[in-house]
């Protein structure tokens, strides 16, 4: 039976979030060699800002749908009752406010709980997917995954990270007993931190006992990120081995086209101006690190050390190039699965517990780089067995 | 080999991006390898640059790495000042530089001839080495043979070839050893005489395996301009490997404004691209088409039907091609990695027949557009031999 479906968008213009993936919903996405139209019809749209080349009238053209003042409207399809199969809400780009830590003020909550007065003033909720983190402030975070386990919903979150392809292959065994992971990324905070911290949860995640929660983070920056590494806190070894993965050194490279030990030359250092680490302590021991190497790097690659073996495994998550973006395709496929089958594919926990870290990263960063405890990150879960990034 | 082996570079140029620059830089300054630094365990002891335009960095490779002596002549690369053959190993990079192009339009980089100055000193020597050649082997299919006939004759080990069989592939697969295959395509992107070599090692690499090994090549037709759109309306080749390549593609470009992926239609496809097609039988008889899809893609995409399967199988050799994405050629790591086994055990990892193939099938094509497209009979090409059966492609 035809998903309808609602979206509701922040912005809809050409290259925002909404418009990779709504527009995978209105004219497909290949998918294992084949393009693919989804089962999928979208009857409504609310979308939030109109700016300079807001396409949100021109598609609702094309593809006969109605565009609605209010998310309920939406979600109702303009009539009395829930008119609606499935909704995406696509809070990523436009202009927000942004607050003391540097988060910007994505309404994902407030319209997740617009969605939810819905629901439960209908009795009947349907599945949801919000793209990227659940709300940049943890309580409201939990608040969406606990509505969505109350009412009984299916709720997907999350980053393309995930699920588009690695460089090689590389896909943890579950239940593996990991040492010690590191993850490196680029870009600011905290749209592409966010982005790199779901590249690294979606790999240990698969450890033995799956999720624990997070018992500590702290957020170091400048020479203490460098510091912290003659301290032995974060792993030179995974670094080397995550650098090695990578496609896109700057400095000497782009001078003259030369491979580089970034590492082992010195050159990183002298390249990153404002290098900062992430370090994160999970409640079963694992200790976890991402590093932001903005001038040096501009790759997502992942190491870990895995008990019984010397040499790290490491991959890069490759985020192919624009206009196309496949990985958004990857992650439209699994929001379409979780449309088709009723069930999420990829735990919502997943970006709960990223969401979480996260922001108590960032307040560890504006209280000066102090250890935060953190005993409200509590929430544990399994991986699912399956694989879900492209690999097919 | 108890010593480490001494290699000598002879490229065209030695300038950013240059293939003498991504290869040879590789056994210098090492390049990421499955979870390291790899530092090639061998040391490129020579240098000849044969043109040193604005931009040449030789001056700098040879300060850095004093144990790389830069020489006057091939023969002196491989010499090193004695009457011996002194290196256990030779790069012959003959890619980009100021050559001259023929009437054919035929760019004459001059793999020939450094081969046949290899070979001087091989024959005076009475010793021999093995030897890498970039790309394909020669523009003249004579002399691309006899390269090869002499490689046996004087019995050392010789490789070639572009980096698409080695590199990254979308999704990591290989076509199955022994694979019962009923048509295969690749969809690439580049000019005649140039990119069109990949796009034929790409598909080579592929239908090598399948069940009973290389035959060889029968005829070569090409279709270019109103001919390839109504080839491909006729259905000459399959609809469904071309948008199955299509579908692998990561650099569609979409046929309407204001969208980021979309796929196009016929029409869209003939607004937007300036194909040119390559379609050829080998003697099992094989059908198999090689599209420079040029405008719509810039990757190469492989497709094939196979006896059984409901679905094509299908994969992109990707590249992450500097400097719009990456900075890095890293499709040339997976590529020096090869050379490297061959320089340490005396074995290439896979055949320098696939690549005699592939040059045949440039110039054969060359030939055939330049006839308005002609079916041109290709009995020089029904080259037999056997595919590795282990997979040699980055996967790991």
């Amino acid at each position: 039976m035809t998903v309808r479906l609602a979206v509701i968008a922040t912005v809809y213009r050409h290259l925002s979030h909404a418009q990779h993936f709504a527009d995978r919903f209105l004219v497909g996405y290949p998918y294992e060699g084949a393009w693919h139209h989804p089962d999928v019809e979208v009857v409504s749209l609310y979308v939030d800002q109109h700016p300079v080349g807001d396409q949100s009238a021109d598609r609702a053209r094309e593809f006969g749908f109605g565009i609605y003042p209010t998310i309920a409207q939406a979600l109702r399809a303009g009539g009395e009752r829930l008119a609606v199969d499935g909704v995406l809400i696509i809070a990523e780009h436009g202009d927000y406010e942004i607050n003391e830590l540097g988060q910007m003020l994505y309404p994902r909550f407030e319209w997740f709980q617009e969605c939810v007065a819905v629901f439960e003033a209908e009795g009947r909720a349907v599945p949801v997917y919000n793209d990227k983190h659940l709300s940049y402030d943890y309580a409201k975070a939990k608040k969406m995954v606990d509505d969505a386990e109350r009412l009984n919903f299916p709720l997907m979150a999350g980053s393309s990270v995930p699920v588009t392809w690695r460089l090689p292959d590389l896909e943890l065994e579950h239940g593996c007993v990991i040492e010690e992971a590191l993850v490196i990324g680029y870009g600011g905070s905290d749209p592409m931190d966010y982005h790199a911290l779901e590249g690294l949860q979606c790999m240990i995640e698969r450890r033995r006992g799956g999720e624990t929660g997070v018992a500590a983070v702290q957020m170091l920056e400048g020479a203490a990120v460098w510091s912290a590494l003659e301290e032995g806190r974060w792993s030179r070894q995974l670094l080397e081995a995550a650098l090695s993965r990578g496609d896109s050194p700057q400095g000497l490279t782009v001078e003259d086209g030369r491979s580089q030990d970034l590492l082992g030359s010195g050159e990183l250092q002298r390249l990153v101006e404002q290098p900062t680490a992430y370090l994160i302590e999970f409640r079963d021991g694992l200790q976890a690190t991402l590093l932001m190497l903005n001038f040096a790097i501009a790759d997502y690659c992942f190491a870990a050390r895995l008990q019984g073996s010397q040499a790290p495994v490491s991959c890069q998550f490759f985020l192919t190039q624009a206009p196309n973006v496949n990985y958004s395709a990857s992650l439209v496929a699994k929001i379409d699965e979780m449309f088709q089958t009723g069930r999420a594919p990829i735990p919502a926990r997943r970006t709960l517990a990223v969401s979480g870290y996260l922001e108590a990263c960032l307040k560890s960063h504006h209280q000066g780089g102090v250890r935060l405890a953190t005993p409200h990150l509590s929430a544990t879960y399994m991986a699912p067995l399956e694989s879900h990034h492209a690999r097919q | 080999m108890s010593r480490r082996p001494r290699i000598a570079a002879v490229v065209t140029e030695y300038r950013k991006f240059a293939h003498g620059q991504h290869i040879v830089d590789r056994f210098l300054e090492g390049y990421g390898w499955n979870g390291r630094h790899h530092r090639p365990p061998m040391d490129v002891v020579s240098l000849y640059v044969d043109q040193r335009p604005e931009g040449d960095l030789t001056e700098d490779r040879v300060r850095r790495f004093p144990q790389m002596k830069l020489c006057q002549t091939i023969a002196e690369a491989l010499r090193l000042g004695t009457d011996d053959l002194a290196v256990d190993g030779v790069l012959l990079i003959a890619e980009h530089g100021q050559y001259e192009r023929n009437e054919k339009d035929q760019h004459l980089y001059p793999r020939y001839e450094f081969f046949m100055q290899i070979v001087d000193v091989f024959r005076a020597t009475g010793k021999t080495a093995a030897v890498f050649n970039d790309k394909h082997l020669s523009w003249h299919w004579d002399w691309a043979r006899e390269m090869y006939d002499l490689s046996l004759e004087l019995d050392f080990p010789f490789m070639a070839g572009s980096s698409l069989p080695v590199t990254w592939r979308n999704p990591s697969i290989d076509m199955p050893l022994d694979a019962r295959i009923e048509e295969a395509m690749c969809v690439g992107y580049g000019g005649v005489d140039s990119y069109d070599f990949h796009g034929f090692e790409t598909l080579q690499c592929m239908v090598e395996r399948r069940v009973g090994g290389e035959t060889g090549v029968r005829w070569l037709e090409t279709y270019a301009g109103e001919r390839f759109w109504e080839a491909h309306h006729q259905g000459l080749w399959s609809r469904e490997l071309f948008d199955a390549c299509l579908c692998r593609s990561h650099s569609l470009t979409p046929a309407r404004d204001g969208f980021n992926h979309i796929f196009p239609n016929v029409d869209e496809q003939k607004r937007i691209a300036t194909p040119i097609a390559f379609r050829y039988e080998y003697a099992d008889g094989l059908p198999a088409t090689m599209i420079l899809m040029n405008g719509l893609v810039q990757d190469f995409n492989f497709a094939a039907r196979l006896e059984g399967m409901e679905r094509p199988l299908s994969t992109q050799m990707y590249l992450p091609m500097p400097p719009k994405w990456k900075t890095l050629a890293n499709f040339f790591s997976p590529q020096v990695n090869n050379i490297e086994q061959m320089f340490l055990t005396g074995k290439p990892t896979y055949p320098v027949e696939r690549t005699l193939l592939t040059t045949g099938l440039v110039a054969a094509g060359v030939d055939s557009l330049r006839q308005d497209g002609t079916r041109l009979q290709t009995p020089h090409l029904e080259i037999s031999y056997p595919a590795p059966s282990a997979s040699t492609f980055w996967n790991s």
